[in-house]
């Protein structure tokens, strides 16, 4: 409960509430794109550089290659539930289930970065290795999401008119998130605690300011999101934002069980498997799958389960992870 | 002055490479992308400030050609529009160098 309390009332989460409020109270607040984008950046750098660091302070163990293993298992299986639960309890056809489970399976970095701060001030150990995983639990879901959504279906002759195979294949590889973070993270890594020191007081004590003002745009962009979108998804859909995190976290928590992880790592891992992409995944699905709709995929993970894991979903995911790891 | 036909695409931003690949393939000589800054369309408004993603805003391509090839380009494009969000517009305009376009 007062890990809760204190990641409810900490000021990453209250300039997130502002500026949700701010847009569903249609205020003409906005931060500029460019800036957004710079900010998204550095936050980025930063963590990657934090985990490079301890994971140079850190061999990679046989521990930490099955917590590896686990999430990429995880990114390829979530959407599978998804896309089932989403067929089986929603009006959306096949191909728009598809492009909503993917990104359900790929993961939110902001959702991660938040829930670093609220494992640290719950004064819970994480490892550096965390990052490595959420850079590769990107990716995998985008892969499970174009089987289920091509299966069965002719593909078109000729395919879209100029595209380009090598086009999807640099958006899902190379998109902006997974170079900066694995760059950072080898940067980090190579660096080591001696090479960090004097950029950290660029990139260690200003993060927290940072990432409050970049919290306080994404609460503007889910509100925004919401407000324009939500007429587009039904109360069944809705639900779907609300309760598939939860089904995320407890499959992940599951696989905790088995897994030799201490708590932090555990809380993690279940936030990773939680969250829900909507940076790299809504680029990819626009290029693989023009036919879903954004305003589907993007509200609903923007609009509905990212301010649910800000909020609620990261103290249940903490909460969680100190239950199965004992 | 030289007649010469006027091919604005405005397209999601996504796509625009797509598009563009047409256009080479299709013999233009030239065309030029705009950034678009907010809009509405198919009930849904989006605001370059507020799409983190890139995902759903939008971009105009213009470009100015001969008859021949911007009609080549346009059969691309309407099949490329089939799967993409975008709303493409011809129009007849002179120009002062025909041997640009």
């Amino acid at each position: 409960m007062d890990v809760a309390i204190s990641t409810l009332l900490s000021p990453i989460i209250l300039f997130f509430l502002l500026g949700m409020g701010a847009a569903l109270l249609r205020s003409q607040m906005s931060i500029p794109e460019a800036f957004a984008k710079g900010l998204a950046i550095y936050l980025m750098m930063s963590i990657g550089l934090k985990g490079g660091v301890e994971m140079a302070k850190n061999p990679l163990t046989l521990d930490i290659g099955l917590s590896l293993l686990a999430g990429i298992f995880l990114s390829f299986a979530i959407p599978i539930l998804a896309f089932v639960l989403l067929r089986v309890t929603t009006k959306l056809d096949r191909t728009n289930a598809a492009a909503v489970s993917a990104h359900y399976g790929s993961i939110s970095i902001v959702t991660f970065v938040a829930a670093t701060e609220a494992v640290r001030l719950s004064g819970l150990d994480s490892s550096g290795h965390m990052v490595a995983i959420a850079a590769l639990m990107e990716t995998p879901a985008i892969i499970t999401a174009l089987i289920l959504a091509l299966r069965g279906r002719q593909p078109e002759p000729g395919g879209v008119a100029g595209s380009e195979r090598g086009e999807l294949v640099r958006e899902v590889a190379l998109n902006a998130s997974v170079v900066v973070l694995v760059g950072a993270l080898l940067i980090g890594w190579v660096a080591g605690e001696d090479g960090m020191e004097p950029i950290a007081p660029f990139f260690i004590a200003p993060f927290q300011g940072v990432l409050c003002l970049f919290l306080l745009d994404m609460g503007l962009n889910a509100g925004r999101g919401l407000r324009n979108g939500w007429r587009t998804l039904g109360t069944t859909t809705i639900g779907f934002g609300l309760y598939m995190p939860l089904i995320s976290a407890l499959v992940a928590g599951a696989i905790c069980l088995a897994l030799p992880i201490n708590t932090g790592d555990a809380a993690l891992l279940i936030t990773l498997a939680a969250s829900a992409s909507y940076i790299a995944v809504p680029a990819a699905m626009r290029l693989a799958l023009p036919q879903a709709q954004p305003s589907v995929y993007l509200t609903l993970s923007l609009g509905v389960t990212f301010p649910f894991n800000v909020t609620l979903g990261i103290p249940i995911y903490i909460y969680l992870a100190s239950l199965v790891t004992g | 002055m030289h007649n010469r036909l006027r091919i604005e695409l405005i397209i999601e931003r996504m796509a625009y490479k797509r598009a563009c690949r047409i256009l080479e393939a299709s013999g233009v000589t030239g065309y030029t992308i705009l950034p678009a800054l907010a809009g509405f369309g198919g009930g849904n408004r989006w605001q370059r400030d507020t799409d983190i993603s890139s995902s759903v805003d939008m971009v105009v391509v213009v470009t100015i050609t001969d008859e021949e090839k911007g009609t080549t380009a346009l059969q691309e494009i309407e099949r490329l529009l089939g799967n993409h969000i975008g709303v493409v517009n011809v129009s007849d305009v002179r120009v002062l160098r025909a041997d640009r376009f």
